[in-house]
């Protein structure tokens, strides 16, 4: 009975780390952070031209359900925004930049500005109000206050 | 002005009711419940064949999503989308990894494998289950990075 009652109570401990881990999953997923000083991308290295407000950039890879859902939302929110581009990679693809982006889950989304420079990024499939305002990071400019 | 995916569906692939995989991991997530509370080998066995079933056949031929068909998706609305079976696969192959490998250290005598090997699997499919976040899709990405690290 004394061997029922501690696996009821290890069950108990994994439902709870269970429910704890997809909480925080819930809260943090879409949301964007500002990225201080990050990396600058060029056209080139993306295969696309840069969008002449901002360019939305989605690292996406095959076994990735949730990377559809991204792709619905941002290319919305870049259609009714104006000179915003939403582009679209293979993570697997594009490895080289997986790496030095320190992209390590898909969907990830980068916020570059005019000029191609990361100024934020979020994980996880972000409502189209998160994206909205990722994107006014990349229009403010740089040493303002965000 | 938009993108176009890199990764739409291909040509022929037919899309799967994304509540199917859902409804498979919440009776995982029983299974494997049942076999941290019992400890039974046989349970995890039966855990270990459905996944490599949905592993080699994808993840409607497995019997949990039999049941899907024929007692819960008739009392549901048509979907509102389809889903690509490619991601749910891939998961079905990473928990066969996680209890085949539980099993085979059970088989040795290792104490406590069949335990931690379902505990382990039991917070995947709970995250699937009750939060739709698939776990082992995320491990995809880590696992090309780190292929090709070297």
């Amino acid at each position: 009975m004394d061997t029922l009652l501690l696996r009821g109570v290890a069950l108990g401990l994994i439902v709870a780390l269970a429910v704890a881990v997809g909480l925080w999953r819930r809260r943090r997923d879409g949301q964007a952070r500002a990225v201080p000083a990050g990396d600058l991308l060029t056209a080139e290295q993306l295969g696309t031209t840069l969008g002449p407000v901002a360019t939305l950039v989605q690292f996406s890879s095959a076994v990735c359900a949730p990377c559809r859902a991204a792709h619905r939302v941002l290319s919305a929110v870049a259609q009714r925004s104006h000179g915003v581009r939403h582009v679209d990679l293979d993570a697997e693809q594009h490895l080289e930049l997986v790496r030095r982006l320190e992209v390590m889950r898909t969907p990830t989304v980068l916020v570059l500005d005019d000029g191609g420079r990361v100024v934020a990024r979020s994980s996880g499939v972000p409502s189209p109000a998160q994206v909205t305002q990722a994107l006014a990071l990349a229009s403010a400019r740089p040493g303002q206050e965000l | 002005m938009t993108g176009t995916s890199p990764l739409a569906h291909p040509q022929g692939l037919a899309g799967i009711d994304p509540r199917g995989p859902r409804f498979v991991a919440a009776v995982t997530a029983v299974v494997l419940a049942l076999t941290v509370l019992t400890g039974s080998v046989w349970l995890l066995l039966v855990q270990v064949l459905v996944f490599a079933l949905g592993t080699v056949l994808g993840i409607s031929r497995t019997p949990y999503s039999d049941a899907f068909r024929r007692l819960v998706r008739p009392r549901l609305a048509p979907p509102a989308e389809l889903e690509d079976p490619r991601p749910p696969r891939f998961a079905q192959g990473v928990g066969l990894a996680v209890t085949g490998i539980a099993l085979l250290l059970a088989w040795v005598g290792v104490g406590g494998a069949v335990e931690v090997g379902a505990g382990l699997a039991l917070i995947a499919a709970l995250l699937n289950a009750v939060f739709g976040l698939c776990l082992g899709c995320e491990l995809y990405l880590l696992l090309v990075r780190a292929r090709t690290a070297a």
